[in-house]
């Protein structure tokens, strides 16, 4: 029975041996970063690790916010290449995952799924964003905590306000680290719509203004 | 020793067939057919993600709901549901305000975006929730597909 172990381990490898296969070095990558970065690049290297050519057919990104670039689609065994995948924030903060999924030719579900990590460290919280008051509600003041944050010092310059029917008050707990806005409407007897402008000094090449949204409804 | 060949043939083409049948299965993605995926589907319907709602229930609470479509903008304005405001992070300094003006503090907020896969709905529901401190916001499971299935 020779032949027939010999072909029973042949029969068993070849599906392995024939295949094309694409190496990740690192499908996972992180990345902590400030809005004023703006983007982040990631370069996901891969090496063709299999005994045939490996095409890499289409890519597609979690989000519009998300591209990938390839240099070319055909890869020969052992041949590098990589996919550098840019994210653009926008107004996004905090924890983000973006992923990227990878085709390649002969195979219908997808190679590999890149997966893009940045934590958007806000230098600056406001909370909440939102004050309302329903129609017929006593017009009391409503309270917003604007707090530096990530171990960035935050001044607030003013706060004003687009509706003067809707007033607010700036209270300074600590410079640079803490602060108060006092929101008041004058009356709540109709809808309103205000915004309230909260100017800083940070960063320092373009200072940010942050909006409270305020609404009577 | 003709009877002995033909054994080890049939034992041999048996054995071929496993691994031609798991590279078969793997090469050419074989998937049950659409009436089994449909049996399997109605028996097993996929579970809720944390802040999803399905649209049966949706429709249950009639005409108290605001639609956010978290699609792109040149999907919107190709197609969206009637009355449902623009909302994604790409827009979300130009298009908050407006939505807030659509808002009312009594209704569900629902969100839907691409499909069952996307992500983009569920990061506007984390915005709205955590920053503007609005409850009753939901995300549509299975997104735009489901709006349009209902």
């Amino acid at each position: 029975m020779p032949f027939l172990r010999v072909t029973l381990a042949l029969l068993t490898c070849l599906p392995a041996i024939a295949g094309a296969e694409l190496r990740w070095e690192q499908p996972i990558q992180d990345f902590q970063r400030s809005p004023e970065d703006k983007y982040v690049e990631a370069r996901f290297a891969f090496k063709n690790v299999g005994s045939s050519p490996v095409t890499i057919r289409r890519t597609r990104s979690s989000c519009g916010c998300t591209t990938a670039k390839l240099a070319k689609q055909t890869y020969v065994p052992g041949e590098s290449g990589e996919i550098v995948a840019k994210f653009n924030f926008g107004s996004r903060t905090g924890p983000q995952r973006k992923t990227i999924t990878v085709f390649t030719e002969g195979k219908e579900a997808p190679d590999v799924v890149l997966d893009l990590r940045v934590d958007v460290q806000q230098p600056f919280v406001v909370s909440p964003g939102l004050v309302f008051w329903r129609i017929g509600d006593e017009p009391v003041a409503k309270l917003i905590q604007l707090t530096s944050a990530n171990g960035r010092k935050v001044r607030v310059k003013s706060v004003t306000s687009t509706n003067p029917r809707v007033q607010a008050k700036l209270q300074t707990a600590e410079e640079g680290e803490r602060y108060t806005v006092l929101v008041t409407p004058a009356a709540t007897d109709r809808k309103e719509t205000a915004e309230l402008r909260v100017e800083t000094d940070y960063p320092a090449d373009a200072p940010r203004t942050y909006t409270i949204y305020a609404r009577i409804k | 020793m003709i009877a002995r060949g033909l054994r080890e043939a049939a034992l041999l083409a048996a054995l071929a067939l496993v691994p031609a049948l798991v590279s078969g299965a793997v090469q050419l993605q074989w998937k049950p057919s659409k009436t089994a995926a449909t049996r399997m589907e109605w028996r097993k319907e996929e579970p809720l993600q944390e802040g999803e709602v399905r649209m049966a229930t949706v429709q249950m609470w009639g005409d108290k709901v605001l639609w956010v479509d978290a699609r792109s903008r040149q999907k919107y304005e190709a197609e969206h549901a009637p009355d449902a405001v623009l909302l994604n992070e790409d827009v979300w300094e130009t298009q908050v305000a407006e939505f807030l003006n659509e808002w009312e503090p009594e209704y569900a907020v629902v969100i839907y975006c691409d499909g069952a896969t996307c992500d983009a709905s569920h990061a506007v529901r984390k915005r709205l929730t955590e920053e503007l401190q609005i409850t009753n916001v939901y995300v549509l499971k299975g997104g735009w597909a489901a709006w349009q299935g209902r």
